[in-house]
């Protein structure tokens, strides 16, 4: 049995009346790469938020590691890493002026250079964040959110807008931060994504959780209750295409 | 005297282009070594110097925002400084001519003293009685004075030199004109004293009472500092953090164990360095160029300037951490940024008030700044002269501050 990292128990959220987050329970366990999907509005942000300490608790509990959530805001956000959807830093800043900045944010003084060669922007050190790319600010983005060795990670829709090189490089990214033996929660849109890179996923919705299982097992089940693709599976799609034209290299 | 400006100036670009152009490729050649810490005894503090210094930094090197913060108020320091007749001061000169149709010795030494004196400038091409007129009619010159053929000759029956002096002036001239008359009658009192030794028993001698006294540019350069720290301490926080909430920065932050008293300051720190700067290049300019007379410790100047950059910059914070976007932040920074500018004097003395009005605009933020400023610079007063102006920035601060905690909003 390995351990949990994560336990959220009965969260509530109530926006103007409405349950955004309708008493939802589940479990993330250590290494694990962990998604949470669903449509827009199914209260996915919300419930990411309230992990994150960025939102009021409204009912239930969360425990990261051991600490509550609503009681011990500031020793989860010293355990915690987070990505935002659209990473953002403010320009005439060098990357490793970022690096130093958010590591000196938890009062840590670190080499920069460590963490912007892990993510291959080593070579940009001394160039300023606006002269990145977009798949360059994810990478700094994620380099900039593991500066205190967090042990839960946090990617709000990583991918999007990505090119398909770039997207492949986050997937590797992400599963070299998990095997440093960080935990991994992330949402996303693309069901390819949370298939190849998940080990388990959450399926929200109008704020319930309506499955939570392997990407495998859930096909499976749907399976079961005799679901019959109407085309026929290629043994290749239009991305194998492109990768296949365009190679795997990272273009930016 | 103006040299120590010069001096100033030339040291503050010096170090201007050091921190912009030598610097950076100082440390680009020595990148400084990895030294890593994982545990730092005041992690607190070391979080706010490293945001302090990187905002110092990043305001170095953006152009506009050097602009802003740099070039902006020596724009205003030279069209107010301008207005004010800062490089004349008290100093009243005419523009006379001057007939000599006299040629005696006397006559000689008395206007060659003229052409030296700096009440009285000479107009050279006015040689004749002819075109002195012309000149006067067209206002070239304020008066002429002629002195006549038997000027300054010794007449018979007497053993010294007399004469009358004529002081002509126009019609539209005529202060200029009776003042000068004046002040020659006071210049001959004393050559006559030199000839006749007649006793005066009763005598009137004026004497200037303060020589420090204030001239219209010492109010003016006052009110423009402290209309500069206006501009560093709450346009600064307003046009920035709205644009940080947007891009969501401060949300990222805000996702760190940083806290707010250690953002507002670091910002206060770097705000302190770069407002030092740029007030010491006012500093520099006006007195290089409009005859500042520093009479106070630059010391002293120097912590109740950046006391008074702390107390405004909270209100910056305040209405910039308060806003979820400028168009929340613009109009508040507005309101109450231009009243108080107007009602501190910072462009016109608050002295010109009513006496109802000046009460109610002494407790404003701004106003011990500028009174505080002025007492310090110009008229040589000390810290511990001024503790109604620090007593009022304190209450302020506190204030001010307590506000800015309370509304502060990370996104």
């Amino acid at each position: 049995m390995s351990e949990v990292i994560l336990k959220v128990k009965d969260l509530r959220k109530v926006y103007d009346g409405k349950p955004a987050v309708d008493g939802i329970n589940f479990e993330v366990k250590k290494g694990e790469i962990f998604g949470i999907l669903g449509p827009n509005g199914a209260g996915k942000t919300t419930t990411l938020e309230m992990i994150e300490t960025m939102r009021e608790i409204d009912g239930g509990s969360i425990t990261v590691d051991g600490l509550d959530v609503a009681s011990q805001p500031n020793e989860v956000k010293a355990t915690i890493g987070v990505q935002p959807q659209s990473p953002a830093f403010q320009d005439k800043t060098r990357l490793s002026e970022i690096i130093e900045l958010f590591a000196a944010a938890y009062g840590e003084n670190v080499d920069p250079m460590e963490f912007l060669n892990d993510v291959k922007l080593g070579e940009k050190a001394n160039a300023y964040v606006e002269q990145l790319s977009g798949g360059q600010k994810q990478r700094l983005s994620i380099a900039a959110a593991l500066v205190h060795s967090p042990k839960l990670f946090f990617m709000d829709e990583p991918t999007t807008g990505l090119d398909p090189q770039a997207r492949r490089n986050l997937w590797d990214l992400t599963r070299e931060v998990r095997d440093k033996g960080v935990t991994v929660i992330m949402t996303t849109h693309y069901m390819d994504e949370a298939e190849i890179l998940c080990d388990r996923v959450a399926v929200m919705d109008n704020g319930k959780i309506i499955a939570i299982d392997t990407p495998k097992n859930l096909i499976q089940q749907l399976l079961k209750r005799g679901f019959k693709k109407e085309q026929q599976v290629e043994q290749a799609n239009l991305e194998d295409v492109f990768i296949d034209l365009t190679g795997k290299a990272l273009r930016d | 005297m103006h040299h120590s400006g010069f001096y100033l100036l030339i040291a503050v670009i010096v170090l201007l282009i050091f921190f912009r152009r030598v610097w950076p490729r100082l440390r680009a050649n020595h990148p400084t070594k990895p030294v890593v810490h994982r545990s730092i005894k005041h992690k607190s503090f070391y979080t706010v110097q490293v945001f302090s210094r990187l905002n110092t930094r990043r305001f170095f090197r953006d152009r506009l925002a050097l602009f802003f913060g740099i070039l902006f108020p020596l724009i205003f320091l030279f069209v107010f400084g301008g207005i004010s007749g800062g490089s004349k001061n008290n100093n009243v000169s005419f523009r006379v001519a001057v007939i000599n149709e006299s040629h005696s010795a006397f006559a000689q030494q008395f206007s060659h003293q003229l052409s030296t004196s700096k009440t009285f400038k000479i107009n050279k091409d006015a040689t004749t009685l002819a075109t002195a007129k012309d000149k006067m009619a067209k206002s070239q010159v304020d008066a002429t004075i002629v002195l006549p053929a038997d000027f300054g000759t010794v007449k018979p029956g007497q053993n010294y030199p007399s004469g009358e002096a004529k002081v002509l002036y126009s019609q539209n001239s005529v202060s200029a004109g009776q003042t000068l008359t004046t002040v020659l009658e006071g210049e001959f009192k004393r050559v006559n004293a030199k000839f006749v030794s007649t006793q005066q028993p009763f005598t009137a001698v004026g004497q200037q009472l303060n020589e420090k006294s204030l001239t219209s540019f010492d109010y003016t350069f006052a009110g423009l500092l402290g209309f500069s720290i206006v501009g560093l301490g709450i346009f600064g926080p307003v046009n920035v953090f709205p644009e940080l909430k947007k891009q969501g920065i401060l949300r990222r932050l805000h996702t760190t164990p940083l806290k707010v008293w250690q953002y507002f300051t670091s910002t206060m720190i770097s705000q302190a360095i770069i407002g030092l700067i740029s007030l010491a290049i006012m500093f520099a300019v006006a007195i290089a160029v409009f005859h500042l007379k520093v009479v106070g410790n630059y010391l002293e100047i120097a912590i109740f300037l950046v006391f008074s950059i702390i107390t405004i910059l909270g209100i910056g914070l305040a209405i910039g951490g308060w806003a979820k976007n400028e168009r929340q932040a613009a109009p508040l920074a507005n309101i109450i940024v231009f009243p108080m500018i107007f009602l501190s004097g910072t462009f016109f003395p608050r002295f010109l008030m009513p006496e109802w009005l000046q009460s109610i605009t002494y407790y404003l933020p701004l106003t011990p700044v500028i009174d505080g400023v002025r007492l310090l610079v110009t008229e040589g007063k000390h810290l511990t002269d001024i503790g109604t102006q620090l007593g009022l920035l304190g209450i302020w601060t506190v204030i001010i501050y307590f506000i800015a905690f309370r509304v502060f909003r990370w996104e």
